[in-house]
């Protein structure tokens, strides 16, 4: 497992579209704020407001939109490059070779998934003098969270990727579904009530509730942190379990 | 130990309704170069696959280094090396870079292992050009230095020869040969050249719609290559009505460019001459002959001979 994930890892570092998405993101979380700065003032910048407002809302299409990207370059090309021939002959087992993919492509939509929360913030915050900063208990929750949420939808975007394995068509059809799906959800569940349960326990629905992490009594939070890993886990099996009975062309 | 290292046992694999391998018994001796023949669609890919563990198959067993079930055949695996269909590479890596992320994947301790793979296959002067800008050759090269990695004892190259000009094949081939000879490496190649595995292999199996249809050695391949009387006339088509009429054989060959193969009566040149001066052909060329691979290939598989 280690050796997989070492050469995963060192995938990832030479992903051009992990460096480009990387690379906007810093930009975006850098010039935003200025933008900003040039037109209210420094001074009226409010931190907390703009963290919850601005980064944590922001983030959410961040955390469930931009590693669709960095999925379909990470492991659908696997396939398209006929990479996943040598991986697949490399005498490991499939288990432990698609958990390390999914591992390091976790790793991948978190790294991706925390640049606007950390850079935008500290960004905003040296424009504006550290001017009312969000509680430091709030943030770390919330970057906890961010964390806990981008795993969960990678996991999906990992076995999504796995069974289209063309990069183009991976890319396209995981924007339109992370962009549709939970409004298509919400839609279902007003027809028809257990659509209404599956919404409520979903990732797509309490990935929007970070932003209120302050408000959630225990069972709340529990909720927040539990949904995700069992989503991760779910789907990772699932994910593991496909690609132990696929062929590998 | 095995004297073996691969053994397969009446492996089948279905597709649907369509047979790709029907119970196919192959076995590779340790040293060999196994020349693996077969047309488009025969099997060869999919055998390949399997024994790789790309695909899983229907019946029958596969041994690699004398192991055949689950974890030990997936663990065995890291024994050999694998082209399958062309060589695999990340186009937006250097040559180096590809080199690396297999060394990282196989577990190799120490980064010098790369430097002298690539030296090994002649691309040690590739720097920073990313393998989207190699030709065709050198892919096929840094695809065999991958497999290499890891001092595997056991290559499976299928097609490692395609698309490369007369230079490159010479080049693969003189590195497959050093590679058996000098490191004992035990090779499976499939190739459609076969002139080319003619001069490489050791060993050859013969695959048609699924079925194993012959394995033989070199010596056995020689042997077998039977004699024939090239003939050459004016007049190919009233030729072989007499062959027909005349020695009462269908046993023989006609090539697109007139020549005709003559399998029957080889050491009868003088009967088969006067006769066809009798019938006022005029011989241009009659003289016994052996038959090359790609010749009793085809014969082996029914294909353009008459006989």
């Amino acid at each position: 497992m280690g050796n997989l994930f070492k050469s995963e890892l060192y995938k990832l570092k030479k992903d051009r579209s992990f460096l480009l998405l990387t690379i906007l993101l810093v930009i975006v979380s850098i010039c935003y704020p200025l933008l900003i700065v040039f037109d209210e003032g420094a001074g009226l910048i409010k931190i907390s407001d703009f963290y919850q407002s601005t980064v944590l809302n922001g983030n959410n299409y961040v955390i469930k939109l931009a590693p669709c990207i960095l999925a379909g370059f990470f492991i659908s090309n696997e396939y398209s490059f006929g990479t996943m021939k040598n991986i697949g002959a490399s005498g490991n087992s499939r288990f432990r070779i698609y958990f390390a993919k999914l591992m390091v492509f976790s790793i991948g939509a978190i790294i991706i998934s925390l640049i606007l929360p950390i850079v935008m913030t500290g960004a905003s915050a040296l424009y504006s003098g550290f001017h009312d900063m969000p509680e430091l208990g709030y943030f770390v929750k919330t970057i906890g969270l961010t964390i806990l949420y981008a795993a969960s939808f990678s996991s999906l975007m990992a076995l999504l990727a796995t069974i289209l394995t063309e990069s183009g068509k991976a890319i396209a059809f995981m924007l339109l579904f992370f962009l549709l799906f939970d409004g298509i959800l919400y839609g279902l569940s007003t027809l028809i009530p257990i659509f209404e349960l599956v919404l409520k326990y979903s990732i797509f629905d309490l990935l929007l509730k970070i932003v209120n992490v302050d408000t959630f009594m225990n069972g709340g939070m529990n909720k927040m942190i539990i949904v995700p890993i069992i989503t991760y886990g779910i789907f990772g099996l699932l994910g593991s379990l496909l690609f132990i009975k696929k062929e590998i062309k | 130990m095995s004297d073996y290292v691969l053994k397969v046992n009446n492996l089948s694999k279905k597709f649907k309704n369509q047979v790709a391998l029907n119970k196919v018994n192959l076995s590779i001796k340790k040293g060999a170069i196994y020349g693996f023949i077969g047309q488009n669609g025969a099997g060869k890919s999919t055998l390949i696959r399997i024994v790789s563990g790309l695909a899983d198959k229907t019946s029958g067993t596969v041994e690699l280094f004398g192991y055949n079930n689950g974890q030990e055949l997936i663990k065995a695996r890291k024994r050999m090396g694998t082209i399958i269909e062309g060589p695999a590479l990340y186009p937006h890596m250097t040559a180096a870079e590809n080199l690396e992320a297999h060394r990282l994947l196989k577990g190799i301790p120490g980064k010098e292992c790369v430097e002298k793979t690539l030296a090994l296959v002649g691309l040690q002067d590739t720097g920073k050009k990313k393998a989207k800008n190699f030709s065709l050759g050198m892919k096929q090269r840094l695809g065999i230095a991958i497999t290499l990695l890891g001092d595997p004892e056991f290559l499976i190259l299928d097609e490692p020869i395609n698309g490369l000009d007369p230079m490159g094949v010479v080049e693969i081939r003189e590195l497959l040969k050093r590679l058996n000879q000098e490191y004992g490496i035990t090779i499976l190649i499939s190739s459609h050249i076969l002139s080319e595995l003619y001069l490489l292999a050791t060993h050859y199996g013969i695959i048609h719609k699924g079925n194993l249809l012959e394995q033989l050695t070199l010596d056995e391949l020689n042997a077998k290559c039977k004699q024939y009387l090239h003939i050459k006339v004016d007049n190919t088509e009233k030729a072989a009505t007499i062959i027909e009429t005349r020695l009462k054989t269908n046993d023989f060959e006609v090539m697109p460019n007139g020549v005709i193969k003559l399998f029957d009566s080889i050491d009868e040149s003088g009967k088969v001459s006067s006769i066809l001066v009798n019938e006022n052909l005029v011989i241009e060329e009659l003289m016994p002959m052996g038959q090359d691979l790609e010749s009793y290939f085809m014969k082996r598989i029914g294909g353009i001979h008459h006989g």
